[in-house]
């Protein structure tokens, strides 16, 4: 038979009839993607968490999530941003839950006064770690462990403005870290960013590229502020940079308390606000604390549950209401253990 | 920090061939993101670079200008503005598509026309003036010269084919913005790489760097061989 034609040949008697069918070989499997992808995010069973690097980056997240999931059939999206972008995420509605530490954003998040509706409702306080300042050993800034707050952001203040032996990096990204170090600069009634000095570097980067940036400074003379979590990733690796300033007794300025809220469904009719907090009452529940208590990376602890005891820890003011919401949907998680 | 380079390429190795599953999740995801997104660039740029190359017109030179800026649009910002338009607050955020496999190949596929349109343009009018007449000379109509043309310019098309290709699968700021990086959904090689730098998984970032690389290079010479072979 003459009907073994080459392949070549048939292509090019068939020119029109080829072409047609690579585009709709093309144009049904994208289609099909966009179906799928529509179709799933109609899932009330598949949420999306903006939370920050610190959280995610730690490992804690993919440590807990799963629990989770096994107990409720629920999978759970992470964006991992800086706190800004959260709960900017949150506000637009492109998150159905958000955790993140900026307490003063995360009141203005929730803020119901006037009469406005507020971009979430019911935060509950989840856990807290803590803030360093690290640098060089060779400290030309002279701080001591001892030190209280208003000190070391005073001495530190010196250093760049007339000592010109300090150079203090900043995360300049609107990150929970960030505002927290602008919250200290404010302590001493000093604005850094307007002060006209050159030892002030704006990196606008995350925690771990800010921290290689000072492990980097040229002259062996940077401080950064760092969250203990990311702090505890890195310190092997940046082996010339010590801890130079951290929380002294009865002083509660360096504590790092997370917040989760789940984004206002009145607000944005779309978002899984059922899902969204059964996930807040996994982890308020004491089986989600115990698990965080029990997360160690690098044989460390990194964060510590704080629900319901928020008053104590960092003289939190919501705790009470927070206890009133949250348990009826904890006791979904009752009698499960670590 | 010279161990995590050799640590980081005995890592790949080993991921590769322990059959890692996110791992291979990732692979998938870079190369469906970026072959679709590619392919269908290709499916519209192609006539339209041709029409434009082969036609003269008036206007010609703005819109040669504005495909040439275009084919250097900066990603991020690409990135950016799907975000604005698929984002639930934007004006087509009720298709739920933000932060999926579909928004990535939407952005990568915008990146990659201009590219794609630009080069077919830039091929067809390097054909020889003369083989153009000798073609008409032959009695060829309209259609059937575009065709002889892109024939004749094939290589310069595949090349601009792989360019695209080659930005899509290596770009990090759109796919990061519009796609967010979720595990086991829409990591891709590049923003993996950035999230275990950030970690301080230097080694693991190294090893996918390396993957990324080899598996650029082995698509290139494919594409390459194809193109030596057809011309």
């Amino acid at each position: 038979m003459s009907s073994k034609k080459p392949f070549k040949e048939v292509l090019r008697e068939h020119k029109t009839a080829v072409i047609l069918a690579l585009i709709i070989i093309a144009g049904g499997s994208v289609g099909t993607y966009f179906v799928i992808d529509i179709l799933n995010a109609q899932n009330p069973k598949r949420i999306t968490l903006a939370t920050t690097t610190s959280t995610y980056d730690s490992g804690l997240l993919d440590y807990l999530l799963p629990k989770f999931t096994e107990q409720t059939g629920i999978k759970i999206r992470v964006l991992s941003v800086g706190t800004g972008q959260a709960i900017a995420y949150g506000q637009s509605g492109d998150a159905d839950v958000i955790l993140v530490h900026s307490r003063s954003r995360e009141d203005a998040f929730v803020n119901d006064s006037g009469g406005q509706i507020p971009y979430g409702i019911h935060r509950a306080c989840v856990m807290y770690n803590d803030f360093l300042i690290v640098g060089h050993s060779s400290n030309p800034a002279n701080l001591q462990l001892g030190d209280n707050i208003t000190t070391v952001m005073s001495k530190l203040k010196l250093g760049m403005t007339e000592g010109h032996n300090t150079t203090f990096y900043s995360r300049g990204d609107n990150s929970g870290t960030h505002s927290k170090e602008l919250i200290l600069w404010s302590q001493i009634t000093w604005d850094p960013t307007t002060a006209g000095t050159n030892y002030y570097k704006d990196v606008g980067a995350g925690m771990g590229d800010t921290l290689l940036i000072t492990y980097n400074d040229a002259n062996n003379r940077g401080y950064t502020l760092v969250d203990r979590g990311t702090w505890l990733t890195f310190n092997d690796t940046y082996t010339t940079l010590n801890i130079l300033a951290k929380s002294v007794d009865g002083e509660n300025m360096l504590l790092n308390p997370y917040g989760v809220i789940p984004v206002n469904p009145v607000l944005h009719p779309h978002v899984k606000f059922v899902s969204a907090c059964r996930f807040v009452g996994f982890i308020t529940s004491p089986y989600g604390q115990a698990l965080i208590d029990a997360y160690r990376k690098n044989n460390a602890v990194l964060f510590h549950a704080c629900f319901g005891t928020c008053n104590e820890t960092h003289d939190c003011s919501t705790t009470d209401d927070e206890i009133v919401i949250w348990t009826p949907y904890q006791s979904e998680f009752a009698g499960l253990s670590v | 920090m010279s161990n995590d380079i050799i640590d980081g390429i005995l890592e790949a190795i080993r991921l590769l061939f322990t059959f890692d599953r996110e791992l291979w999740g990732i692979i998938e995801v870079s190369f469906r993101v970026s072959l679709t997104s590619t392919f269908l660039a290709a499916l519209v740029a192609l006539p339209i670079g041709s029409f434009i190359g082969l036609r003269e017109f008036r206007g010609k030179k703005t819109l040669s200008n504005l495909i040439n800026t275009f084919m250097g649009f900066p990603p991020v910002v690409m990135g950016l503005i799907i975000y604005l338009l698929l984002s639930r607050s934007g004006p087509i955020g009720s298709l739920g598509l933000l932060y999926s496999t579909s928004a990535m190949i939407v952005a990568q596929f915008f990146l990659a026309v201009p590219i794609i349109t630009g080069t077919a343009k830039a091929a067809i009018e390097s054909v020889d003036p003369t083989l153009k007449e000798t073609i008409l000379s032959l009695g060829a109509n309209e259609r059937q010269l575009w065709w002889e043309l892109i024939k004749d310019s094939k290589k310069s098309i595949i090349a601009g084919f792989l360019v695209a290709f080659g930005q899509a699968i290596s770009e990090v700021g759109a796919v990061m913005i519009v796609g967010g990086n979720i595990r086991w959904e829409t990591r891709t090689f590049t923003t993996s790489i950035v999230l275990n730098t950030r970690m301080g998984e230097f080694g693991m970032a190294i090893a996918l760097g390396v993957l990324l690389i080899s598996i650029a290079f082995i698509v290139n010479y494919g594409l390459t061989r194809l193109q030596a072979r057809g011309g």
